[in-house]
């Protein structure tokens, strides 16, 4: 059954990119009039906002999100999800506080906000304010556009959770009242239509229709603004401008300003930034032409606002950009845009750090980072390279983040460590090349104990550490081992699949897995089952390794007669032969076992005094295997696993045993020479004081 | 400086006691650490640590062994303790030795000098930890948090940000080096004999001081400068020595172990710099206790030639009978 069932599902996905999209379908179209006051942190709006009904079905309610008003007091469900603190960066109470007030929204002239409420569909919280429902005088038809007059306003937060400001520094991000996603049947594998229009928690926030967004800001003078479109227009009366962006095509527009940035302006230019290894390598594994890679390749800009402190970082952020522009369009494909803004957030502003947003989104410099050995950490190309491709797990491939948060956070875990790895290596290499990858950084998670399945809606996870370790590194984790086992042409032919399946569309986790299933590998479907809808884990391990002479029979044969042994009760039994001087055979028996539920071959190679190696293949369906060989030189080692393949290995450190004929050098030793040596060097730096 | 480098030659059997205190010391958490590392032979990364530093391996087995690790931490700080109270006690008999000139026999005598000296050098330390306490939160902290209230909306990386960081680099430097000499002087004193207790050492010392600290930091530096490089040169050494076999480990070992030498020798040159530089401003004769303790005099035959050489040697008039008002005067 299990077989026929993967056939249709390969079937399916050969038939799935005649589906994809050129172009988004077009839900929404913003025009946006946006005044603040640095000084009194005061947001005058007005949005002119036309929807179209996307199902078969008259919708008489719309729904929006409210996104500032979770900074509003302590009682909002974000505030009380992050306990005010989030990545590491705390809330500022007092006067810290922000919120978004609809103050009026007409439709056709009738005022509907006297009819407005909030909702809490997710937690069902009275005091949360992020999602505002607005019931409608007559129901807008399937297909019938509805043009609506809003006016809001509201205070910019102090930054601690991605959007806020500090100083002069402002980052808006899901700043503007933004209608949520009336899904219609089908979206999403949902069977009738309704809204999608979760509250703002701490840990998700994405997922909109696309639309085109007109924006035009007004703000002293002074400000340099970058945002996540094109400027069109500018103009300036008394100390202020009025500048206009435009983007299409998206399904989100945030912008950022502050007096102090310095622009640089650079730009990806395919025929000189795609690595020429890398685009062979992909045409090989993908099994198409270069010219054909190439074909949806154009230049870029590249504009990097940054911090005039952090020039140091021009070079690096600009490099990585260009790499993951390089790599995703190869290996997804490339990138749709005209341009891409980089925004270096300030020291002081961190909890703004590392978000995205599409088209544009924030990186880090910190200035220790420049200075020697620290040039080798490569965590401000990591986290460029990091948000810039959330601009496709998210958000040109647009995943639901509130719902299914892997799709967005793992999946670009998996491309980071993959770029990262690639580009960069080890983080920090220190002679003799102490230093771990990306890859190793976020395999971590795969050691621990975990209390959820990867599959959940955000903020429905036991812990805020299993929200982490579930929607970041174990998903990355799992897709490397899911590559890992179907090969590297299957899975990234899957992998491009699924990307050019789903470019401008609406993915769910299964939209994904359908692609990695599709070659009919049961090892990784059932692995996708027990990982994403399961706490699956696995620990191979070597549990016994012995060998021993073969000194052949001894005892009483059939014929009762004695072999190899005097049974004369008075006569001294014979000394044990001197195994040293056994010049063979010897009997090893080697047992390995698998633990935990996840079911997946192994290889297991079994090394000889003599340094012959013997390698046999375990399918690890059962819970362990014996192997008893008669070898000419004694075993020295057993070793599952020692390609390192399966990287969801609970514990990497049981795959070997050695047996007493092993005289390779100590590793223990040697690791504790050198901690006897660093505590020495430890102790000794009190006769610099004492 | 000379001074200094032939003492410390001279002297290496005492830099040999030195070195043993940091090895013993050390080998207070040899125990966790051999149980913690065991698991390495054992596991699968055995070969692979043994070539070099297999990044996964590691970082698996630090993610794994958090007990073990506690325990060695735990082990190692209590070597830290160890250690550190050996040298308030070592210090003492150390500089004895130097001041008597005699290379050896050592251990006997450095154990017995120091146990003579342990009280009062304890008291000077925590003297030491107060005052630069004191002058820490006065000339570091204070002006940090006002430069950081001045500064709060200044960007980071602008001029009053780093004003307050470099401040605390500089001036906490400054203090520990000026609060430092001034304790190294009085464990000096109290070793001549010049002071009974610490009180009385750290009276000497702010004497030995006045009108010159800055000859004396300058000493600290450069024998300070030097036990940096030497460390550095061994630790990056033994670093890319990455031994892999049995006996190269044991190599690593007494390699590593000569450094660690070298360095005590670079403490003895230190302690017998500071003794020459001391004593250039000393008369010929010295007098040791205070009035009421009785009066005990002694001669040295090295003091007076070096004084003779530099300093003015003041003669019987300017004697009383209590040693730092004679240098006061
Ligand atoms: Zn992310």
């Amino acid at each position: 059954m299990k077989h026929i069932a993967f056939a249709a599902a390969a079937t399916l996905a050969l038939a799935l990119p005649a589906a994809a999209l050129e172009t988004p379908r077009k839900i929404v179209d913003y025009d946006i009039r946006v005044s603040f006051d640095p000084e009194t942190k005061i947001v005058e709006g007005s949005e002119t906002l036309k929807w179209t009904n996307p199902s078969d079905a008259p919708v008489g309610e719309l729904r929006f999100h409210l996104y500032w008003n979770a900074f509003r007091n302590d009682r909002s469900t974000f505030f009380k999800e992050s306990g005010g603190q989030l990545r590491g960066d705390k809330a500022e109470t007092g006067k810290g506080w922000g919120y978004t007030d609809v103050t009026s929204m007409k439709w056709d002239g009738a005022e509907l906000i006297k009819g407005a409420r909030f909702e809490s569909p997710d937690d069902g919280n009275p005091d949360d304010r992020t999602v505002l429902a607005v019931p409608l005088p007559r129901p807008v038809a399937p297909g019938e556009t509805a043009t609506l007059a809003i006016a809001w306003k509201a205070k910019v937060p102090k930054v601690y959770a991605r959007a806020g400001y500090v100083r002069d520094f402002f980052m808006f991000g899901q700043w503007f009242p933004q209608i949520g996603v009336y899904e219609p049947a089908g979206r999403r594998r949902r069977t009738d239509a309704g809204w999608n229009c979760h509250q703002y928690h701490a840990n998700s926030e994405f997922y909109a229709d696309w639309g085109d967004w007109r924006v035009a800001i007004t703000l002293p003078e002074k400000f340099v603004v970058g945002s996540a479109g094109a400027l069109v227009d500018t103009k300036t009366a008394g100390g202020k401008k009025t500048l206009t962006f435009e983007q299409k095509a998206v399904h989100n527009f945030a912008f950022t300003a502050d007096p102090r940035y310095v622009v640089v302006e650079d730009a990806f230019d395919p025929a000189k930034d795609i690595p020429k290894d890398e685009i062979a390598l992909a045409s090989r594994t993908l099994g198409r032409s270069e010219a054909e890679l190439r074909a949806g390749f154009h230049k870029v800009a590249i504009k990097l606002y940054r911090q005039p402190e952090h020039g140091a970082f021009d070079r690096r952020h600009i490099e990585a950009q260009k790499w993951a522009l390089a790599w995703t369009g190869l290996w997804a494909f490339p990138y749709p845009y005209a341009q891409i803004s980089i925004v270096d957030t300030p020291e002081d502003g961190l909890g703004a750090t590392g978000m995205e947003y599409e088209t544009i989104y924030t990186t880090v410099s910190l200035k220790w980072m420049s200075r020697w050995p620290f040039t080798r950490l490569f965590v401000p190309e990591t986290v460029t390279i990091h948000e810039f491709t959330h601009g496709y797990w998210m958000g040109l491939v647009a995943s639901n983040e509130f719902e299914e948060s892997w799709m967005d956070e793992g999946i670009n875990t998996f491309t980071e460590l993959v770029m990262v790895d690639r580009k960069y290596g080890t983080y920090l290499e220190l002679p003799p090349g102490i230093g771990v990858t990306n890859e190793e950084s976020n395999r971590v998670s795969a050691l621990t104990q975990d209390h959820d399945p990867i599959l959940s809606s955000s903020w429905k996870y036991a812990t805020e550490n299993s929200y982490a370790r579930n929607s970041y590194p174990q998903p990355g984790t799992t897709i490397q081992q899911i590559r890992r086992l179907l090969g590297e042409q299957a899975f990234w032919r899957a992998f491009r699949g699924y990307a050019e399946r789903w470019r401008f569309d609406h993915p769910t986790s299964e939209d994904f897995f359908d692609f990695m299933r599709a070659s009919g590998n049961p090892v990784v479907a059932a692995l996708i089952q027990k990982t994403w809808y399961g706490r699956g884990w696995v620990d191979f391990s070597i549990l016994t390794a012995t060998t021993r002479p073969d000194d052949g029979f001894t005892g009483f044969d059939d014929a009762d007669k004695p072999v190899n042994f005097d049974p004369d009760p008075k006569k001294k039994p014979p000394e044990k032969p001197d195994e040293k001087k056994h010049k063979g055979p010897w009997r090893s028996l080697v047992t390995v076992s698998r633990d935990g539920d996840i079911e997946m071959p192994v290889n297991v190679a079994l090394t000889f005094k003599d340094g012959t190696t013997v390698k046999r293949t375990w399918d690890g369906a059962s819970g362990w295997i014996k192997y008893r060989v008669t070898s000419s030189s004694p075993l020295v080692k057993a070793e599952v696993d020692p390609e390192r393949r399966a990287v969801l290995d609970r514990n990497p450190w049981n795959n070997a045993r050695f047996t007493k004929k092993y005289e390779g050098p100590s590793a223990a030793a040697k690791s504790r020479t050198y901690a006897l040596h660093l505590v020495e060097i430890l102790l000794s730096t009190l006769w610099g004081v004492l | 400086m000379s001074r200094g480098f032939s003492t410390a030659i001279r002297h290496r059997r005492l830099a040999g006691v030195l070195w043993l205190s940091l090895l013993a010391s050390a080998l207070v958490s040899w125990f966790p650490l051999k149980k913690l590392f065991q698991p390495m032979d054992e596991g699968a990364f055995r070969e692979a640590l043994v070539k070099g530093w297999d990044g996964w391996g590691f970082l698996s087995f630090l993610v794994s062994r958090g007990p073990e690790i506690g325990v060695a931490l735990a082990a190692v700080t209590g070597a830290f303790i160890v250690f550190a109270l050996l040298q308030i006690f070592l210090t003492g008999g150390v500089l004895r030795i130097l001041i008597d000139g005699r290379p050896r026999p050592v251990f006997a005598r450095v154990v017995a000098e120091s146990a003579g000296l342990f009280k009062a050098n304890l008291w000077a330390t925590a003297r030491f930890a107060l005052t630069a306490g004191i002058w820490m939160a006065l000339l570091v902290a204070v002006p940090v948090a006002l430069l950081g209230k001045l500064g709060k909306d200044a960007p980071p990386n602008t001029f009053l940000p780093d004003l307050a960081f470099w401040w605390a680099v500089v001036v906490g430097a400054v203090v520990l080096l000026n609060v430092g000499l001034r304790f190294d002087l009085a464990r000096v004193a109290l070793a001549r004999g010049d002071a009974r207790n610490a009180r009385g050492a750290y009276r000497v010392a702010k004497q030995s001081l006045s009108g010159r600290r800055l000859s004396g930091i300058r000493i600290v530096l450069f024998w300070l400068a030097l036990g940096v490089a030497v460390q550095a040169v061994f630790t990056s050494a033994g670093l890319r020595i990455n031994p892999r076999t049995n006996s190269a480990v044991t190599g690593l070992l007494v390699f590593r172990q000569f450094g660690f030498f070298l360095l005590a020798m670079v403490r003895v040159g230190f302690w017998a710099a500071l003794l020459a530089w001391e004593e250039r401003r000393r008369p010929a004769y010295s007098v040791i206790g205070s009035a009421s303790g009785g009066t005990t005099w002694k001669s040295s035959e090295e003091i007076a030639t070096s004084a003779a050489a530099s300093a003015s040697p003041e003669t019987g008039s300017s004697v009383t009978t209590n040693g730092s008002a004679l240098l006061s005067s």
